[in-house]
């Protein structure tokens, strides 16, 4: 009889762990198979030597990062990589912030249709949008062309990194919108009035009381759109017209037109490397007493 | 129809804070509704009514969170129309607290003065003198999701006095908080409020909040105000049906005026002057005696029958059947006393003064 609970709990405790193993192992294989194998199979790649038909030969050897090292383009590509979609990032970061603002103050039907507005973009794919962007940028477009008429000038916002700012910008700004909402959380109307109520001029509460509190979804927001534009690029591609250069547009045409896949790996895991100095950055930004 | 001077009736003293025909529209709705009103400094007014009925509209436009469609607001002589919330120096106290969730204590408490450009010496101090008014020593470094639901309430409390306020704005602060913490801090907030004999205006629609707190009541209604008052006034002289239905339980009987006079049960009733027609007659269940040994004089005596009692411990409650209308009764209980059963035949008695007469509202 006293043995009977002593076996239930023990079996019950043998019920539980498995359980948790058995929840997590789909996405454990499919992390496995799908992102730590490939990361491995990159990793191993870029130490193999290069030849100058394209093929590959398995012979360990530094050659490879060597080159990236010394070679002052590469050093200039990572630069110019993570200084672009920084100031992507805080452009759209400062685009996107009163839109987030003024969704997390409205409700109801006026909210829901803001709301779509927002998420639509999303519908159509990035390429669509890019092509939009060429139209409208371009020599003729309507923006020059309201430009000229007005004596400004016609101004070269396309096949140059302007027109990788604008274009990125804009297809960015419903993740930064959403991210932010998401983070809004603790932002309260109550609040700011409280602020308001004890001597906090608009500005004051603004700085004391809003941008404090909206801080998590302006960390996230940032980490996000950072990530998503220092991989993007076919954005980069078509409206840098050959003419920009970054990590991401070297890494694919190094792996589709030159054919030198140890550089496209070494490359690759130097994208990988920002991406966690980034979510390094952003735990940080979190938690400043850690 | 409650009349539009009611506020103006109970001006006593000289004002401190003054509503002239303070009114708010929505598009066509009306939510405050012409609101005259004097408190003179250092009272604490209570605004009672049901949700909806304007009350904490009236407190936004006085706090200047909400602009006012009409009317002036005057404090000290000063009309406040057009000075924005932070230029009003009013202390406000949320009924969801709205502390600042980033922000300790301590620094929650010192918001105000930090506004205020004050030296940080006298911050430090006068942040430690009000956390110790509230009774919140020691616990200065924590962040407010670490309190609970009354320590945030008295953080929200000291964040507003310490700044010193002309007018202190207390917005259902207690209705967050359980019956027992709203007793203990219904009376600190009056206590203090004696204390630092601050003006104050507190929007509750718990009407043992404002008779027990306030010096004076504004029962509001629909956006008007129907009577201003003392407790007492309120509870022994209201003047429309909705301010004896609203404070205190009342019965409400219907019935029929001719000729400056309405009967029930065969018990023949005054009426005021120019009332005819459909009238409520109201008196209070506990006011109401069931079977006197004593046969008083000038008392109204109606027959009925008991439906249903219930021991409620401190009173016994029977509901009475006099010609088809409910007529509720409240005794005391004294311990002892039997429990009449339903069906059993009882003589009611009240004293006219008890009896209130409103004619019906249009």
């Amino acid at each position: 009889m006293t043995t009977i609970p002593a076996d239930r709990n023990d079996g019950e405790t043998n019920r539980r762990l498995p359980l948790v193993i058995t929840l997590l192992l789909p996405i454990a294989l499919v992390n496995t198979l799908g992102f730590l194998t490939p990361v491995f199979n990159l990793l191993r790649m870029s130490f193999f030597e290069a030849q100058g038909t394209g093929a590959m030969q398995e012979v360990y050897g530094f050659a490879t990062w060597q080159k990236i090292v010394a070679d002052s383009f590469y050093a200039e590509l990572l630069l110019n990589s993570v200084g672009t979609s920084l100031a992507i990032t805080v452009l759209t970061l400062l685009c996107s912030y009163p839109i987030a603002l003024y969704l997390h103050r409205s409700n109801g039907l006026w909210r829901s249709i803001l709301l779509v507005l927002v998420i639509a973009p999303l519908l159509t794919s990035a390429v669509v949008r890019t092509y939009g962007w060429i139209v409208i940028l371009s020599e003729n477009g309507p923006i020059n062309n309201v430009l000229a008429a007005t004596g400004v000038g016609r101004m070269r916002l396309i096949f140059n990194q302007t027109g990788v700012m604008i274009g990125l910008t804009e297809i960015l700004m419903p993740y930064m919108i959403l991210a932010l909402l998401a983070g809004f959380g603790r932002l309260e109307l109550r609040v700011e009035e409280a602020a308001a109520s004890l001597g906090a001029s608009p500005l004051r509460v603004f700085r004391h009381i809003v941008l404090p509190l909206t801080l998590p979804g302006i960390a996230l927001g940032s980490l996000l759109c950072f990530v998503l534009a220092v991989s993007s690029f076919i954005t980069p591609k078509l409206l840098g017209g050959g003419r920009v250069f970054l990590l991401a547009t070297e890494i694919y045409d190094q792996a589709i037109v030159t054919l030198n896949w140890p550089v496209a790996s070494a490359l690759s895991i130097l994208i990988l490397l920002i991406f966690g100095t980034a979510l390094l950055l952003y735990t940080r930004a979190l938690n400043p007493a850690a | 129809m409650p009349n539009d001077e009611s506020g103006a009736g109970a001006t006593s003293g000289e004002a401190f804070l003054s509503l002239r025909g303070l009114t708010k529209h929505y598009g066509d709705a009306v939510a405050v509704d012409n609101i005259n009103l004097d408190v003179p400094k250092g009272q604490l007014v209570a605004f009672l009514g049901p949700s909806g009925c304007g009350k904490t509209t009236s407190l936004r436009m006085i706090a200047g969170l909400t602009p006012q469609s009409g009317g002036r607001i005057i404090v000290g002589g000063q009309d406040l129309t057009g000075v924005p919330a932070y230029k009003r120096d009013m202390g406000l106290v949320f009924q969801s607290y709205a502390l600042f969730p980033h922000m300790s204590v301590e620094r929650n408490v010192g918001f105000g003065l930090e506004m205020r450009n004050v030296a940080r010496d006298e911050i430090a101090k006068r942040v430690r003198d009000a956390i110790a008014l509230v009774h919140l020593t020691s616990m200065e470094t924590r962040r407010p999701t670490a309190l609970s639901g009354g320590q945030q309430q008295r953080v929200a409390l000291a964040r507003a006095l310490v700044i010193r306020p002309s007018i202190l704005l207390l917005d259902e602060p207690l209705s967050n908080l359980d019956a027992k913490l709203r007793d203990e801090m219904r009376k600190e907030i009056r206590d203090i409020q004696q204390r630092l004999g601050i003006t104050a205006v507190f929007v509750t629609h718990d009407q043992t909040e404002a008779l027990t707190m306030c010096d004076k009541v504004v029962v509001m209604n629909h956006g008007r105000l129907e009577q201003v008052g003392t407790p007492t006034e309120l509870y022994e002289q209201p003047r429309t049906e909705f301010v004896a239905a609203f404070v205190g339980r009342m019965n409400r009987i219907r019935a029929h005026a001719r000729n400056g006079g309405t009967e029930f049960a065969g018990q023949r009733l005054p009426v005021p002057a120019g009332v005819d027609g459909s009238v409520s007659i109201m008196m209070r269940p506990h006011r109401i005696a069931i079977n006197p040994v004593a046969s008083e004089e000038a008392r109204c005596r109606i027959a009925g029958t008991i439906v249903r009692a219930v021991f409620v411990g401190d009173i016994l409650q029977y509901e009475v059947d006099v010609t088809g209308q409910i007529v509720s009764v409240e005794l005391a209980t004294q311990g002892g006393e039997s429990v009449l059963a339903p069906g059993a035949p009882v003589t009611l008695c009240w004293r006219p003064q008890d009896t209130y007469v409103f004619g019906a509202s249009p």
